[in-house]
């Protein structure tokens, strides 16, 4: 599911992650959502995948809906390591 | 022992070729480009209590598999060997609001790629079908799990029903008839 060099938008929020990939999929981003994978230890987890070439785009759209990740990671020779954290909590408010 | 050359073959034919040539051998030689196609048959084997033993041919691999510990199902007695089958006869997954079971079945069909026991076929039925065609959030899945060795189906009435006969993206086309008898052959049907 996830290749080296994707990167993995983590939410812990159904709703915000649904209204957030039909806000990426609306203007056409290749996104695919998807569950957390195990590694990143969040139960229930669920990300958003995209390549480093959509990030900027993704996260555009995201700031834009209110509707940024807990976090962002990449994967890199097999491990997942942590590229933006979601810096206000209250923006990232789970249910 | 039998020898087959997958060798030139796309996914998921090598795993195809020696799943039915397992139907009826207890051992085989096969011959393998390297890549996917050598860990996908190594792995399909295993998973089955196969033994095998892997060893270089030139760009490839010849690979010698023979029964393991664990004595295979006879066939005269089971028509399918003991498999499991997953029934999906929804895109989603519960009685709950669409979008939910919307993200429940496609979460599931992602997880599987993590199971440790893969089913050994999935057939789709009714508004199953959905997520084998054009569209579908898990087509990218269905395809690896395709090529790891399960079979995939899908209703050929249902596909003609909502128009998607040609918009089949994962697996292939099923009738009835094989629909019933995986059903009734099977050790197990996991139906969602």
């Amino acid at each position: 599911m996830v290749s080296e060099g994707h990167l993995l938008a983590v939410f812990n929020s159904a709703h915000r992650v649904m209204k957030a990939e039909n806000s990426l999929k609306s203007i056409g981003l290749p996104i695919l959502l998807i569950p957390a994978p195990r590694k990143l230890q969040t139960d229930c987890g669920l990300a958003i995948r995209f390549n480093e070439e959509d990030r900027l785009g993704v996260m555009t759209v995201l700031e834009q809906e209110g509707l940024l990740p807990e976090f962002i990671s990449r994967l890199e020779a097999g491990e997942y390591v942590t590229v933006w954290s979601c810096p206000d909590q209250r923006s990232s408010a789970t249910l | 022992m039998i020898s087959i050359d997958c060798r030139g073959m796309a996914c998921p034919a090598p795993v195809i070729s020696v799943k039915k040539a397992l139907e009826d051998h207890t051992e085989l030689r096969v011959l393998l480009d390297d890549g996917a196609p050598r860990e996908n048959v190594s792995r399909f084997v295993r998973n089955r209590g196969f033994q095998l033993s892997e060893e270089r041919d030139g760009d490839g691999w010849t690979i010698t598999v023979i029964p393991g510990a664990t004595p295979a199902i006879s066939r005269e007695t089971v028509p399918f060997r003991g498999e499991r089958v997953l029934l999906i006869t929804s895109d989603r997954l519960g009685e709950g609001p669409e979008e939910l079971g919307g993200l429940l079945m496609n979460n599931f069909i992602h997880t599987l790629l993590e199971a440790t026991e893969l089913p050994d076929r999935i057939l789709f039925m009714n508004r199953g079908v959905l997520l084998a065609t054009e569209g579908s959030n898990v087509l990218e899945t269905l395809l690896k799990l395709n090529g790891m060795g399960v079979e995939i189906f899908s209703c050929g009435l249902c596909l003609d029903f909502f128009n998607l006969k040609a918009k089949l993206r994962a697996g292939a086309t099923t009738n009835m008839l094989t629909t019933v008898d995986s059903l009734l052959a099977a050790a197990q049907v996991i139906n969602l």
